[in-house]
């Protein structure tokens, strides 16, 4: 199949190599989680929602001197084109979320000084999957992270990136990734220039693996400077709302 | 889980008592419904009904599948919800599993009628293609995104919307004689055929707190409920089901009382939706 087009050299959904989808960020959708985030990349949506930091639930979990960060990663029955029949309980979806956590520990070094509050949940709903799911829940979790206050070293976004007719391409949507091709999932801490995530998962020539990368992260990048615009504006109301 | 101390508690039923509750509420009063429809394009209908802080999505898929065999008139529905952790750390895992199967139950029986499929909602007559051979299969999904109180309402109303809004391909059986079990169809992308959602009812619970009932009850108020009656009510005013939720007993009188303020307060609450949905609907046309 021609993913790229030779003769305009556009995608199927219209977009440039080196485009990426829409994307939108809201803070403060659920009024009963402490932080809480709404993030769109073209199709794919997903909530996340932040509990904490509260007291450790589980006392034998607990870490001196770090903090506990726990990650639920669930799907919408609705939320990909066929239906899952399947109810909650899939073995796949758990492992999958049990992954996912053990990334955000690593990715969210949460350095904060709270005494005795050390858990942090952070509960990753998909309402729709369009390719790129594990990128949007890293964004949409680092919003919510910053609208429950937790103080964060620096934010961590994520964005995809593939290979497909010899061409790289940002942001991957559900018909280019299940395509075949490579599919480079980079989260990066944006201000520090580091990599937290870094995930591949198809054979790739050394040389074309560091443009694909490299494409990863300006994605990474650009919007990291648009969920700074987000925040900016959110404090900027917060701050309204407050009357100084 | 909600923990309310002793003030907060006396200052609770002693507002229901005068008929002012915490939120400036009366007894009966619902809180702020808000609709909007077509939030999930991948499905065929889908709404997201937002009362106060509840917050709940429903979404409804089609697809093509053969009637059972014991009513080959009859389509398919099937009623699937899922509380999102999003809701309260409460849900992880497998916490949210027990309510999320009490409140398909009671969808179930409200929306869905008899075991036959007779007084349903839903008219499963219509979802029948070929008899015996080719019906719709109705998935209805229910996710609850924010938890607040009054989960069953919400969600029957987001269902009643999201039906309102659902478009079923118009499909064609092209008869083939040879074949015996298998038939071809053609369905149709452009033309879809609406939904009939005159009959599907709404659920009103009252809520019991202390000596009095109340409408529309926030997870606080909920906590200190000694029992729930929901009764769904359709257009015409007919109770189509009814749930009592919670030990403590009821008085037959007490409970005709309440089925009658659930009707008269169905009326409004039908109102209600009917104006948001007219309203949710040129405001998704707009944006088209």
């Amino acid at each position: 199949m021609e993913y790229v087009s030779s003769l305009t050299g556009f995608r199927f959904d219209g977009r440039r190599p080196n485009e990426m989808r829409q994307i939108r960020g809201e803070i403060g959708v659920l009024a009963k989680a402490d932080g809480s985030a709404l993030f769109e990349m073209g199709n794919t949506k997903v909530i996340a929602a932040v509990f904490g930091p509260r007291e450790v639930q589980n006392k034998s979990q607990q870490i001196d001197n770090q903090a506990l960060v726990r990650c639920e990663y669930s799907m919408a029955n609705f939320s990909t084109g066929d239906r899952a029949r399947k109810p909650k309980g899939d073995r796949n979806i758990i492992s999958y979320s049990a992954d996912h956590g053990s990334k955000y520990i690593n990715t969210f070094d949460a350095s904060f000084s709270g005494k005795n509050l050390k858990q942090i949940d952070i509960f990753l709903q998909v309402l729709q999957a369009d390719g790129g799911t594990r990128s949007a829940c890293i964004n949409a979790a680092t919003l919510a992270l910053a609208d429950a206050g937790i103080p964060m070293r620096d934010i961590v976004t994520s964005c995809s990136a593939g290979y497909l007719c010899s061409t790289p391409l940002l942001d991957l949507n559900y018909v280019e990734d299940s395509a075949g091709g490579p599919d480079v999932t980079v989260g990066l801490l944006v201000k520090m220039d580091k990599m937290t995530l870094l995930q591949m998962d198809a054979k790739l020539p050394a040389e074309i693996f560091t443009d694909v990368m490299q494409l990863a992260i300006e994605g990474c990048k650009a919007i990291a400077s648009y969920i700074r615009e987000v925040l900016l504006e959110n404090t900027k109301t917060l701050e309204c709302m407050r009357g100084s | 889980m909600v923990g309310l101390s002793a003030g907060e508690k006396q200052f609770m039923h002693g507002g229901i008592a005068q008929d002012l509750r915490s939120d400036g509420r009366q007894r009966l009063q619902f809180r702020p419904i808000s609709i909007q429809t077509g939030v999930i394009p991948q499905a065929n209908g889908s709404a997201r009904v937002t009362l106060g802080t509840t917050v709940v999505i429903a979404s409804i898929k089609a697809e093509l599948g053969k009637p059972a065999p014991l009513r080959p008139d009859k389509g398919k529905v099937v009623i699937f919800i899922d509380c999102s952790p999003t809701a309260g750390p409460m849900f992880e895992g497998r916490g949210g599993e027990e309510l999320s199967s009490e409140l398909s139950v009671g969808l179930q029986r409200c929306l869905l009628g008899g075991k036959s499929g007779a007084g349903a909602g839903i008219d499963l007559s219509s979802l029948v293609l070929a008899e015996g051979k080719i019906c719709w299969d109705l998935y209805i999904d229910g996710l609850v995104i924010s938890s607040d109180g009054n989960l069953l309402d919400a969600l029957a109303a987001a269902i009643k919307v999201a039906l309102s809004n659902t478009g079923i391909p118009k499909v064609s059986v092209i008869v083939e004689a040879s074949a015996e079990d298998q038939l071809e169809v053609n369905v149709s992308d452009e033309e879809f055929l609406q939904f009939d959602t005159s009959g599907v009812p709404v659920i009103v619970t009252l809520t019991k707190v202390g000596r009095h009932y109340i409408a529309d009850a926030t997870s606080e108020e909920e906590s200190q409920m000694s029992s729930a009656v929901s009764v769904s009510v359709n257009r015409h005013g007919r109770v189509c089901g009814l749930t009592k939720r919670g030990g403590a007993g009821l008085d037959p009188s007490v409970m005709l009382d309440m089925i009658s303020v659930a009707k008269h307060a169905s009326e409004n609450l039908i109102a209600v939706l009917d104006s948001e949905i007219a309203a949710a609907e040129a405001a998704e046309d707009d944006g088209s």
